[in-house]
């Protein structure tokens, strides 16, 4: 809400203030200040003047000749504007001054007609945007006068965000209470006064719903001349944010800035019938409404309709075919209290948010509507014209609406949440300021006014304590809690992150989507859990519409755009939950969403250095990842079996199996999949359930280091293509028994002169005892039984023992 | 006798003659060999009078002396030198990487929360995490947001077509629904942060994601105060932001807190004024929303609410490491470009 300084000052004495010390107290009172703007005039030389004579220009048509004064010797003035006659005061700019935008003005002929300077528009001025016709002041302001020096033309606006909670602030009214409340002084509320004529009313109200609509005040003027509206209420409500229509209009989004009570002005001639009714909408009725929108009403809305049909949105949008118009002469004026819900709900529906309804969806003082009306009748009589009726046709659907509530507040409560201090004194003194009218003394009784909706509790006074004391005046405490840190799932968690980070893996973080493409190209199964997708009800875009059932199209999508951006090489993990379209395990209601593991790498891997070339990746690359994470976990009861599921390659892929327990797969992605993400090459991935990666286990335990020498030797043996090297090291280890130390794959080989389907694998072997020196023959009968083992798995030793 | 006077005045000079090893071992077998003057005159010493024996062995042992230290010294002289030639000629330019090792970077958003949540751990604070697709019962029944409340329209909320319409299973918009879900199932006090991903119907522009990261603390105990809200957070500015921070709160508005707040920082760029690239000339940075947990929040999770008090607070991981490290547009956090990730430490 904009506040205009010189406006707010009519409600609260603010001639010893700063409008930057101002804005620091509403911000302390949490009415956050966006925006200090500061307005001045932009023009220089521009005097008040008074028009004397207007003629006809003796060679154009389309412009007069004035005769105009600033006090003294008149002088002649040459105008294009028709929107004014002799006597009015207008805003005249000397020859040498300067207007808005750097126009500068000099005495010139016009066909003939010297024409001492320029009568000036608001545009011109840089006042407004109105260009038609040029300024015309109201009839108050005097001659002669440096127009720059008017005082409502320096004016310092503050923008103000105010809280859901308080619809109570957005009003002038609202704002000079609040800082009446700060500085202990009093505030202004208008006190309309004005001639009133005995009439009956041409209009009833019917509020046919009272669960949408708790009160409706209707007034009517009747011969009223609708024109532009004087220029200090057009200063006003520009300062504010609002744009000038007409008097009557501009009357009604006066007394809405003013009060904070939305009017709504009705042209009484165009309602149909006799009467007002607000019902709820029909199936199938339409309204026009002043934004020319024409909508499709649904019977949750609630209108305000004549006998006929719908007329207004209420408390949103009033209608077209009843709108004020230069030819209106009577009106209805409406002040109505409408059901906060009902209000909210409509703008969403319609998207249609207004200055009304943004008051209405918070809740408006159901006290206010008579005293708004009066005050909208006052403004119009007093600038409009017309007769005011003095009857008031105010209808209560809601009396309930009406009664203040009531709250006690034991001493201990305000003390238990803020601290010492908040004792009886000190919670009577600010919550009378805050116009609460206050009795007893523990607990204090609290009789809360209608304009303040959201106080309906203890705790609601506490926080009102809390904010006039000032947040800033509570000394610091810091409070210990009993420990806990984090859970040994976290710090596992951790310890595999810096691991993967430590093997040349970035860390990515994704948005938890996925589009539907992105998982047809891995060709999953049906009943695959992957390809059963949880859809937005609501998503905003495409892309965003499906969660991710898998990490893997995210990373793809990262190495994609890394790619795009010339960077061949890419390496990167994420953890993050995947969503399955299967109930959670222990939560009930929600979807099971495991955390998962996933890394991704293209291009080529590791560190490198001159001349040297890292290892394009390949399946080797993944499960040394692995391997390498599982060290750091701290896991050993893992294998890996090859794997043939959809989107990996046929004979490059593997599954992980944890302690019995398939976690996931890893290895390379399927040629196609990789072609349809748009990537080429080799790409490597991997993707685990995190949960068992990280979850508690036993410790490993220290071995000693031999202090013997270690027995090393090299084994080659030819086997089929089937038996798995890893197979082979267990067998062979085992049967090395205790003496093993250490077995590592240093060649694998295929061709001549082993037939084909046949390979041959050479293991370096290191065997070590921790007590004593090997002796030759235990380290043949080791040799011998390692061979033994292998043979049972159909590997031969190549060569003799 | 006097050759070899005469030889060991100029023993000095045929030392310091010899320039390379080679050179000095031959010296050294003219000098000391077998064929030296010092060995010629050892073997005619037995021929000598005797009265002349001493002098001449005397004369001879100190002549051999002189020779040996003085090649000793030149030795070790030049082994030094060949040593510093050999080691000019193996220099490099230490200006030239030549070699990298691979290096992967932690994203900016997992070591913020990991330095948020230390900085809570050290003040006795749990670290839990809780559901990302949750149900609207937790993430506004439970927390005293009021069914008319405009945070649970579909322009703000993202809602998963699953489960039974009635249960409202959304996409979490803040990490809060772990305060009632921990409450429920721990009794007081409770200490806890909670990191993790939250959704807004946004769509992604310089400001906005449909997904970012929150870190949620909730302190619940029997004595505590406004005050202990205010010493917490400032004690996570200075921690975060440096030493010398302080902070201001303004009353805001949650439904899930009263009396809730926003805090500020004192600005760690500047002093105020001016045009600062952090905040913008005010002095002071908007960090997060904060509050006293309300009463009706208790209640929902059967705590006691006149016996127990406490504070939430709710800060955007992505806008409190923007906030220190400049990092802008949001989408930075979310494209994982190797540019931007490596700049990650």
């Amino acid at each position: 809400m904009r506040v205009s300084f010189n406006w707010l000052a009519d409600y609260i004495d603010l001639r010893s203030r700063e409008p930057g010390e101002v804005a620091e107290v509403l911000e302390s009172l949490g009415h956050e200040v966006e925006e200090i703007q500061l307005l001045a005039p932009r023009f220089e030389g521009v005097v008040t003047a008074r028009v004397l004579e207007v003629e006809p220009h003796p060679r154009a048509d389309r412009i007069r000749v004035c005769r105009v004064t600033t006090g003294d010797q008149p002088m002649t003035v040459v105008c294009g504007a028709w929107n004014f006659e002799a006597g009015a005061t207008v805003a005249l700019a000397l020859p040498g001054s300067t207007l808005s935008g750097g126009m500068e003005i000099g005495r010139r002929s016009i066909r003939g007609v010297v024409s001492n300077g320029m009568i000036c528009s608001e545009r011109e001025l840089g006042l407004g945007e109105e260009a038609e016709g040029i300024l015309v002041f109201d009839s108050g302001v005097s001659v002669g006068n440096d127009l720059a020096g008017l005082p409502s033309l320096t004016d310092t606006v503050l923008d103000l965000s105010i809280t859901p909670n308080r619809p109570d602030v957005m009003s002038y009214v609202g704002v000079a209470r609040e800082l009446a409340a700060y500085y202990r002084v009093g505030y202004r509320l208008p006190e309309p006064d004005f001639p009133q004529t005995e009439a009956v009313p041409r209009i009833g109200i019917e509020i046919e719903d009272p669960s949408g609509c708790y009160r409706f005040t209707a007034r009517e003027v009747h011969g009223c001349t609708v024109s532009p509206s004087p220029f200090w209420m057009r200063t006003r409500l520009r300062a504010s944010g609002q744009r000038p229509i007409s008097n009557v209009v501009d009357i009604t989004n006066y007394v809405l800035l003013e009060l904070g009570q939305p009017i709504h002005a009705f042209d009484l001639d165009e309602l149909g019938g006799a009467g007002i009714v607000v019902r709820r909408a029909r199936a199938g009725e339409r309204l026009t409404t002043l934004d020319g929108v024409d909508r499709a009403l649904t019977p949750p809305d609630l209108v305000v309709a004549d006998r006929e049909r719908a007329s207004a949105l209420a408390g949103t949008m009033g209608g077209g075919s009843s709108e004020v118009s230069d030819r209106t002469t009577s009106v209805l004026i409406e002040a109505a209290s409408w059901d906060p819900p009902t209000v909210l709900h409509m703008s969403k529906r319609h998207a249609l948010r207004t200055e009304a309804s943004a008051r209405f969806e918070r809740g408006v003082d159901p006290h206010l509507p008579p005293r708004a009306a009066a005050r909208a009748v006052e403004l119009v009589t007093s600038l409009a014209g017309g007769q005011a009726l003095a009857a008031v046709t105010d209808v209560v659907a809601r009396e309930d609406k009406l009664r203040p509530v009531t709250i006690s507040l034991p001493m201990r409560e305000a003390e238990r949440i803020l601290g010492p201090g908040f004792d009886t004194p000190r919670v009577v003194d600010l919550l009378s300021r805050l116009h609460l009218r206050v009795e007893g003394e523990d607990p204090v009784c609290v009789e809360v006014p209608t304009f303040r909706p959201d106080l309906t509790r203890p705790i609601d006074l506490v926080e009102e304590l809390a904010r006039l004391w000032g947040y800033n005046n509570f000394p610091e405490r810091v409070p210990r809690g009993p420990g806990g840190g984090r859970s040994v799932a976290h710090r596992r968690t951790r310890i595999l992150r810096r691991a993967l980070c430590g093997l040349g893996f970035s860390e990515s973080v994704s948005l938890s989507f996925m589009r539907a493409a992105e998982i047809e190209i891995w060709g999953w199964e049906d009943d695959d859990e992957r390809a059963g997708e949880i859809r937005l009800k609501n998503p905003l875009r495409e892309e965003e519409s499906i969660l991710r059932t898998t990490l893997l199209p995210g990373l793809l999508r990262v190495a994609r755009y890394n790619n795009s951006h010339g960077l061949e090489d890419v390496a990167i993990f994420e953890m993050g939950k995947v969503f399955l379209d299967r109930p959670h395990p222990t939560l009930p209601k929600v979807p099971d969403q495991p955390e998962r593991m996933g890394i991704l790498a293209t291009g080529q891997l590791g560190g490198s250095g001159l001349g040297g070339t890292p290892r394009p990746v390949d399946f080797y690359s993944a499960s040394a990842v692995w391997r390498a994470a599982a060290h750091h976990l701290d896991l050993d009861d893992w294998r890996l079996e090859p794997t043939d599921a959809p989107g990996w390659h046929p004979a490059r892929a593997a599954r992980l199996v944890l302690g019995g327990a398939v976690v996931g797969t890893l290895g390379e992605i399927h040629p196609a999949v990789v072609r349809k993400a748009e990537l080429s090459g080799r790409v490597i991935a991997m993707e685990l359930d995190l949960d068992p990666l990280v979850a508690d286990r036993a410790h490993w335990q220290f071995r000693e280091p031999s202090v013997f020498p270690p027995y090393t030797f090299d084994l080659a043996f030819e086997s089929p293509e089937e038996l798995g090297a890893q197979d082979l090291l267990s067998a062979t280890a085992r049967a090395a028994g205790s003496l093993l130390e250490s077995a590592r794959v240093f060649d694998e080989f295929r061709g001549d002169p082993l037939g084909e389907g046949r390979k041959s694998l050479a293991i370096n072997y290191t065997l070590r005892a921790a007590d004593r020196t090997l002796s030759g023959e235990e380290t043949a009968e080791a040799l011998r039984s390692m061979a033994r083992a292998a043979r049972q798995l159909g590997a031969e030793l190549r060569g003799d023992l | 006798m006097e050759n070899l006077a005469a030889l060991v005045k100029q023993a000095p000079d045929l030392v310091e003659g010899a320039t390379s090893v080679k050179s000095l071992d031959a010296l050294q077998n003219d000098l000391l060999g077998r064929r030296s003057l010092i060995a010629g005159l050892q073997r005619q010493i037995g021929k000598m009078p005797a009265g002349e024996r001493p002098c001449m062995g005397r004369a001879i042992q100190e002549a051999r002396g002189v020779f040996a230290d003085l090649i000793a010294t030149r030795r070790e002289h030049l082994e030094r030198e060949t040593e510093r030639m050999t080691l000019a000629a193996d220099r490099v330019d230490v200006t030239l990487p030549a070699l990298e090792f691979p290096e992967g970077y932690t994203h900016l958003i997992t070591s913020t929360i990991e330095e948020v949540c230390d900085i809570f751990i050290g003040l006795g604070y749990r670290v839990v995490g809780g559901p990302e697709a949750e149900s609207g019962t937790y993430n506004f029944d439970a927390l005293n947001t009021p069914p008319t409340h405009p945070s649970r329209l579909e322009s703000d909320t993202l809602y998963l077509d699953w489960g039974d319409p009635a249960d409202e299973i959304l996409l979490r918009t803040h990490t809060s629904p772990m305060q009632a879900r921990y409450m429920e199932q721990h009794d007081p006090p409770a200490y806890v942060v909670v990191p993790g991903k939250v959704f807004r119907a946004d769509t992604p522009d310089a400001t906005h994601s449909p997904v970012f990261h929150q870190i949620e603390g909730l302190a619940v105990d029997e004595d505590l105060t406004f005050s202990d809200l205010r010493g917490t957070l400032a004690y996570f500015a200075r921690e975060f932001f440096g030493a010398d921070r302080r902070i201001r709160m303004m009353p805001d508005y949650f439904p899930f807190t009263e009396p809730s707040a926003q805090m500020h920082a004192s600005c760690f760029s500047c002093e105020g004024g001016g045009s600062c690239r952090v905040c913008g000339g005010v002095g002071w940075i908007e960090l997060l929303g904060c509050g006293m947990v309300d009463p009706n929040v208790f209640e929902w999770v059967g705590y006691d609410p006149s016996r127990v008090s406490g504070f939430a607070f709710g800060m955007g991981v992505e806008r409190i490491a923007q906030v220190r490290h400049g990092v802008s547009p949001l989408r930075h956090f979310f494209d994982n470009d190797h540019r931007v990730l490596s700049q990650f430490r």
